[in-house]
């Protein structure tokens, strides 16, 4: 049909052409409006023929632009110039709305509310991270295989069965116990599909959805962690909120990491959303093609200069998730007669641009 | 297509107000009417630390010399000049100057507006309420410089609950009555003269299904400025509820409001609208008549509400909460007039209603009582129909008149608005006014060889006094009538 369409309006492109440019003429005697949209005209066949026109000379022109952009590189790259600046492209996140919480590195206030909140004692380094991880009343399937996975990669913390204890039961044991905080893995339908995570002894309690759960098995060549105390990514945690958050999930890891496990946390926030991955990584130094060439008709025996760049070889493992903040409550897990320092409203959704982490 | 979230501020009334937080720092704001009415962070007091949290703040609002309480975390009580933030006083708490314990942290704090005839001038009274129900009623006086601070003759303490934690503590206008509530506390009324307690609250009854919530208040206040009756409280259990010491011991009514505790309560001037904040920043209008919603204030604002203010003279209300920001709002349109990030958790918010446009704050020097006696009097007689707040601040502006020209307009202005608000009822009102007025002015007379050293704005407040109590028992005798 698209031929049909193409062969139609070679036909009748001219025609057309000319009644547009009648019409036109038409609109700006009488000052309404500049150009005809293709929308206006009621017939589809024409309608349609003049949109492709339209969407040609747009792909000509776009062509057109990039031809003399690669052309001006060329030249500046021949000539030794400066190259041109690359265009950054406008995405959702750089232009995102203006926030006025956002952290600013020389904000002394922000440095003296971190000293003063509940896990500076863990992120000094005085205390280290005990975690205690349970799920809820009736879980099975994937939530045991979560937990299972979530205890290989957080150092330090341990599986307790829910039982029938009330949440506000088990903060108190862990409490006593000196655990510094709760994880619980609430599944739906046998699959883990929100997490909870409460600093303890009067830390915040935040709640996360849970989505794109994959776990480790499922992951083709996936890696197996060691015992080591991982690294910590955080990546994108700018607002104050999102400070908070990262400061929380920080203070799930010890702070001392051991460089020669290899093992790589990250939590990277993008939009609000909050991806977490698992990483072993190494550095190899990857000979350049060329060099193997010409060694390989030479001789191979001289091995003391090292040759080509140092890469990072990634290898995931462990399980891989996204999660989205839906409230951060004042104080530990209270649902009735909890504060909360932020809930998601529905009327905080008006627009695409306004991320809050 | 991006939508701006700025928020539209189409100029905010130049207003003054102060915040305090976590940090024990007390921030100060300000809007005026050059800079097109946005609020800005003109100063901030104090360093950040997290054992000077304010916990509660009272100020007095007077013109000459005003006073602010601030209590704090480590049971510290400081007495600041809301005008730069100088330290008057400060003093513990307990005068066994032992360490407070961590759980008995002050609620309640209230700084006596009124004096007592033998006191003198630099003195001040202040009721203090911690978590345990220690109740202590203390009066300091405010040496000349902070070096010889000295603590007062011994507080009078009593203790007002046996069991349970005081969450709430609020003292009536008329500063003769103290109500207290808390988790596992009724509410119960306390004279304030003889320390008895007078009234004390009932738990409904069980519902429909037998259960029975729990007593646990969280906020209260008393409903309106002349009568200490009626006040209203919210509870844990998001429930707002109306008492009428006159009526009954249970709640005369209660509604429910969302779904998370009712964090603050503040009422309005005219005594029938309620502000409600929660604990999910939910902030709402409740006409406590018929306890129907008259609207809520909408804007972003997602974290708790700890406290709201109303401005004694322009239709503006202040909140702030774990969400750090300062919102001013419209009371008529309910429309969010400006919002300040106040960088952490705040505590508390209080209108400083002196505050004058044109001026530079921090250089106000409190004027010499003298000066303003020679200044009101001719004002006093031919200002006869502007409510009596506002007339105070006509007083100022004519006392500032002779330096600065060009401030009557805001002035005017100003006080054209709040007429327009007042409507029909102002009208009445004044006429009231008059009558008691031309009373007055005759006590005035009489009493202005005696009172030296009182202020003017002191007299007047106790004119007003009168009239109030007088109207008050008018009201309740009404209420008698209707009660069965």
């Amino acid at each position: 049909m698209g031929k049909k369409r193409k062969d139609r309006e070679v036909q009748s492109d001219d025609d057309d052409a000319a009644k547009t440019r009648t019409k036109r003429t038409d609109i700006d005697k009488s000052g309404a409006k500049p150009q005809l949209l293709p929308s206006m005209i009621k017939n589809k066949e024409k309608r349609s023929a003049v949109y492709a026109k339209i969407k040609h000379e747009k792909k000509v022109e776009k062509r057109k632009n990039a031809k003399a952009r690669e052309a001006l590189e060329s030249r500046a790259l021949e000539l030794g110039e400066e190259l041109p600046p690359k265009k950054v492209p406008r995405t959702i996140e750089n232009t995102r709305e203006a926030d006025e919480t956002v952290c600013k590195p020389d904000d002394e206030e922000l440095f003296a509310g971190n000293d003063a909140d509940e896990f500076s004692s863990i992120l000094n380094r005085e205390q280290p991270p005990k975690i205690l991880i349970t799920t809820c009343r009736f879980h099975s399937t994937r939530g045991p295989a979560l937990i299972k996975d979530l205890i290989a990669v957080i150092p330090n913390a341990e599986y307790y069965k829910r039982g029938t204890y009330d949440l506000k039961k088990i903060v108190e044991y862990a409490n006593n116990k000196e655990f510094t905080s709760v994880i619980v893995v609430h599944t739906s339908r046998r699959e883990p599909d929100a997490l909870l995570v409460i600093g303890l002894p009067n830390g915040p309690t935040a709640h996360f959805k849970l989505s794109n759960l994959v776990l480790r098995k499922d992951i083709k060549n996936h890696g197996n962690p060691t015992s080591h105390k991982p690294e910590l990514v955080m990546n994108n945690f700018t607002t104050r909120l999102g400070h908070r958050v990262g400061r929380l999930i920080q203070s799930l890891f010890p702070q001392d990491p051991e460089f020669c496990g290899r093992r790589v946390v990250t939590f990277h926030n993008q939009r609000d959303f909050i991806f977490f991955r698992h990483h072993r990584y190494i550095f190899e130094t990857k000979e350049n093609k060329q060099h193997d060439a010409k060694e390989k008709n030479k001789d191979t025996g001289d091995e003391k200069t090292p040759k080509g760049k140092v890469i990072a070889r990634l290898q995931e493992c462990g399980p891989r998730f996204t999660l989205k903040l839906t409230s951060l409550q004042h104080g530990t897990f209270d649902t009735k007669g909890g504060e909360y320092e932020w809930v998601h409203k529905p009327e905080m959704d008006t627009s695409r641009r306004r991320f809050f982490l | 297509m991006p939508r701006a979230t700025t928020v539209e501020s189409d100029g905010c009334p130049p207003l003054r107000a102060l915040t305090f937080d976590v940090l024990g720092l007390v921030k100060v704001t300000e809007t005026r009417s050059q800079q097109g009415g946005v609020a800005k962070v003109v100063e901030r007091w104090g360093e950040p630390d997290s054992s000077l949290c304010v916990l509660a703040a009272s100020m007095n609002d007077r013109k000459i010399d005003p006073l602010l309480a601030v209590a704090r975390k480590n049971g510290a009580i400081e007495l600041l000049s809301p005008i730069n933030g100088d330290v008057r006083v400060s003093f513990s708490n307990n005068n066994q100057a032992d360490v407070q314990s961590q759980e008995d942290n002050i609620v309640g704090l209230h700084l006596f507006k009124k004096r007592t005839p033998e006191s003198s001038s630099r003195s001040c009274t202040l009721l203090t309420c911690t978590m345990k129900g220690v109740t202590s009623l203390r009066s300091t006086v405010i040496p000349k410089s902070l070096g010889d601070s000295t603590c007062d003759d011994t507080p009078t303490t009593w203790n007002v609950c046996a069991a349970g934690n005081v969450l709430c503590c609020k003292v009536d206008e008329n500063e003769n009555y103290a109500l207290y509530g808390g988790k596992g506390v009724e509410v119960n009324i306390w004279d304030l003269a003889t320390h008895t307690k007078i009234w004390t609250a009932k738990s409904p009854p069980k519902n429909s299904l037998g259960i029975f919530t729990p007593t646990w208040f969280t906020s209260a206040t008393f409903l309106s400025k002349d009568d200490h009756r009626k006040f209203v409280a919210g509870t844990n259990s998001h429930q707002v509820r109306l008492y009428d010491m006159s009526a009954q011991r249970r709640p005369v009514m209660s509604f429910d409001f969302r779904e998370t505790p009712i964090k603050a309560v503040t009422e309005d001037l005219d005594g029938n609208t309620i502000y409600i904040g929660n604990g999910s920043g939910d902030l709402a209008s409740f006409d406590i008549r018929t306890g129907k919603l008259l609207g809520c204030f909408l804007g972003k604002c997602s974290g708790s509400i700890r406290s709201i203010a109303r401005h004694p003279d322009l239709p503006v209300i202040a909140s702030c909460g774990l969400d750090s920001y300062l919102r001013i709002w419209d009371i008529q349109s309910r429309q969010l007039l400006s919002a300040v990030f106040l960088k952490q958790h705040l505590t508390n918010v209080i209108f400083d209603s002196h505050f004058n446009d044109e001026e530079v704050a921090g250089s106000v020097a409190p004027l010499p009582p003298s000066e303003v006696k020679n200044d009101d009097e001719p004002v006093d007689g031919n200002e006869e129909e502007s409510p009596p707040v506002v007339k105070r601040k006509k007083k100022k502006t004519s006392k500032s008149h002779a330096v600065d020209g060009d401030e009557e307009e805001p002035r005017k202005k100003k006080k054209s608005k709040s007429q327009a608000v007042d409507g029909d009822d102002a009208e009445l009102l004044s006429a009231k006014r008059k009558k008691a007025k031309k009373s007055r002015n005759v006590d005035g007379d009489e009493e202005e060889s005696v009172l030296v050293e009182h202020e003017k704005p002191e007299k007047t407040k106790a004119g007003s006094k009168d009239r109030k109590s007088k109207k008050g028992t008018k009201k309740s005798k009404g209420e008698r009538i209707d009660e069965p």
